[in-house]
């Protein structure tokens, strides 16, 4: 327990260092470091209001981070959250659209359905090439990540086109507000309950399921778990699967949720912040809730930065990037230093 | 003909320059993913260093000296810090891009794309349609030899596919591991500004945000799929050059019949295909096994 702890603090002590490195490059930018930092606390969890807006960015993030701390746990470098995620949203915005005038109870378990298995689709190619060819899975979900892309750009700008769009953006015809599950607000009961089922299965997956102990056995140490029997193969693939399922997940929530359709390069760097949450939670299912929340938070501040700060939002994208350098180090001497390790946990 | 090869040329080089740069880091055991993030920031830093110095060469220099820095920034994370290659090169990614959108919104003010009025110097007349290229398209195949000789027939690169391949038993003859990661990713820095350069400057004079577009992440997979070998990784780089351009051609002749989206991806499935290719055909690389060969000490 005092490990664990310890481990968390470790993972904190980095992030700081991040937003102070952040903001000493800012303030040689010429921009307000203080005002910058004082924004963020405020955009993201003392403005009113800004608690609900950081709940709205932290549960979608959370579901995405939960299913990447499913695949890491289980040694596979699942990078393409970003693309299991657009394909989510894109296959339950098709649901939507050829289900169009049935009940809401009926259409909207569809799109759920729909959004999971798209998002499962597109773990389940990378894969499947990893498992079967041992083609490298970190470049397969990357370019993943970009084919996704360019499929939702042809999607809004094709089958799903809304003529009405202005034409800055392309996005694709707004759902019927019987379908939506939340005000644009983004944040109602069914999300909330969306979101503590998702923690509750996966923790109970990972902690007190013989697949979730061997996924984490077979990050760690694969030929063992080979040998002691288990199918590293049937592993994986479950892992990859459920990685992907959640991350299409997220995409239904937002697609149904806060935005009410899909446009083209939405919320880009929303799978980047979900492998930082689960990486700096240590791939731990409990320590992703919190750390999501302040995530959020930063997600949050973002809309709030260039009112307040006159900072560009993409100044919290430098400082995610900032955490992400630093967050794995895993140096002998910080060991010392946070006294981790000394005695077998 | 003479167009289409310019085409490929054009936009072949930058992954070239880019791909051998991550090509060195691999041979010495660094899987290089901040190659994106280095580029961009070789782009910016060129374009923004002709308009403040109005001199291509200073510009290059200052392009240079901070690619340089950016890798010995990756190298000291993930050397010293021991932390994992992977998340740390996206990072430095994530820092490239947001950075030098930063740049140029805190120096310009608005968000639009930089221009300037010169780029890397051209060919000239001298060599007839081939005359709009720039000079680091005719430095190509030099540079490749350089480095092939400098990889295969020097002490230093033995010594370094050593590190990355065992370097304890490099370790054990004399060799720095460390060291050799850090002279590799300081090399793979200045040839990043170069790809930077050539991609803003070389045929567009511009810098806009995130124009690399996953070109660093590409060139990587040109690693792998070349084998971390000189001359195979430019062919794998030139050959997703290849694809690129015959999907921009196919965008000219069939654009009303297929999506225009749909044929942009060609570069990215080709790059999927390639690694695939290549895993097939020497049993893959392990991206795990990349940062585990770090723990050395």
């Amino acid at each position: 327990m005092r490990d664990r702890i310890l481990t968390v603090i470790r993972s904190l002590i980095f992030v700081v260092f991040a937003l102070v490195l952040c903001a000493v490059v800012f303030q040689f930018a010429g921009y307000n470091a203080w005002l910058m930092l004082t924004s963020v606390a405020d955009g993201a969890f003392l403005h009113p209001g800004a608690v609900q807006q950081s709940l709205r960015w932290a549960l979608p993030l959370f579901i995405t981070a939960a299913g990447v701390s499913i695949s890491f746990r289980a040694g596979f470098f699942n990078i393409g959250a970003q693309g299991q995620f657009y394909l989510g949203a894109i296959c339950a915005a098709f649901a939507a659209e050829w289900l169009k005038g049935g009940p809401a109870a009926l259409v909207v378990p569809a799109c759920f359905i729909a959004g999971m298995a798209g998002g499962a689709l597109w773990a389940l190619w990378p894969g499947l090439l990893r498992l079967r060819s041992g083609t490298d899975e970190v470049i397969t979900t990357l370019m993943g990540n970009f084919l996704a892309g360019l499929l939702l750009i042809y999607v809004t700008s094709g089958p799903l086109k809304d003529p009405s769009g202005s034409g800055q953006q392309a996005s694709s015809r707004p759902l019927d507000a019987a379908y939506r599950i939340s005000n644009s607000l983004g944040l109602s009961p069914t999300i909330i309950v969306i979101a503590i089922i998702v923690g509750i299965v996966m923790w109970l997956l990972v902690n007190r399921t013989a697949f979730g102990v061997l996924a984490s056995l077979a990050g760690r140490n694969g030929t063992m778990v080979q040998w002691q029997g288990a199918k590293l193969w049937q592993l994986g693939l479950a892992s990859f699967l459920i990685s992907g399922a959640l991350a299409g997940l997220a995409g239904t929530v937002e697609l149904m949720g806060p935005n009410g359709r899909i446009a083209s390069g939405f919320l880009p760097t929303h799978g980047f912040t979900a492998i930082l949450i689960a990486l700096v939670a240590n791939l731990s299912i409990v320590g992703t809730g919190v750390v999501s929340l302040f995530f959020g938070g930063l997600a949050s501040a973002a809309l709030y930065l260039p009112i307040m700060a006159g900072l560009p939002a993409a100044a919290i994208d430098i400082v995610n990037a900032a955490i992400a350098l630093f967050i794995t180090a895993r140096a002998g001497f910080l060991d010392k230093l946070f006294n981790i390790g000394r005695r077998p946990s | 003909m003479n167009d289409v090869i310019i085409a490929i040329l054009r936009s072949g080089t930058p992954l070239v320059y880019v791909t051998l740069a991550g090509m060195i880091a691999q041979r010495a055991g660094v899987w290089n993913l901040g190659l994106e993030g280095i580029m961009i920031i070789g782009s910016c830093a060129t374009i923004l260093g002709i308009m403040l110095t109005n001199s291509f060469w200073l510009a290059m220099l200052i392009a240079i000296v901070l690619c340089v820095l950016a890798s010995v920034l990756l190298w000291f994370v993930i050397d010293r810090l021991k932390a994992n290659p992977i998340i740390a090169g996206l990072g430095l990614t994530g820092l490239g891009i947001g950075g030098t959108a930063l740049a140029v919104e805190s120096i310009f003010g608005s968000q639009a794309t930089v221009s300037a009025p010169f780029g890397v110097p051209r060919l000239g007349p001298a060599f007839g349609d081939y005359g709009v290229l720039s000079i680091f398209v005719l430095a190509m195949p030099f540079v490749v030899f350089g480095l092939w000789l400098l990889l295969r027939r020097t002490r230093f690169g033995l010594q370094l596919a050593a590190c990355g391949e065992h370097p304890f038993a490099a370790r054990s003859v004399g060799a720095n591991p460390s060291r050799m990661r850090l002279v590799a990713l300081s090399i793979g820095g200045v040839l990043c500004a170069i790809g930077g350069a050539e991609l803003a400057a070389g045929s567009l004079q511009f810098f806009a945000q995130g124009m690399t577009s996953g070109r660093g992440f590409m060139a990587f997979a040109a690693v792998i799929f070349g084998a971390a070998h000189p001359v195979g990784s430019t062919f794998a780089a030139l050959f997703f050059a290849v694809v690129g351009a015959i999907g921009i051609r196919a965008q000219l002749s069939f654009g009303d019949k297929v999506p225009h989206d749909l044929l942009q991806a060609l570069p990215y499935l080709a790059t999927v295909f390639g690694v695939w290719l290549s895993g097939k055909l020497r049993g893959g690389a392990k991206a795990a096994a990349g940062f585990a060969e770090l723990r050395d000490q």
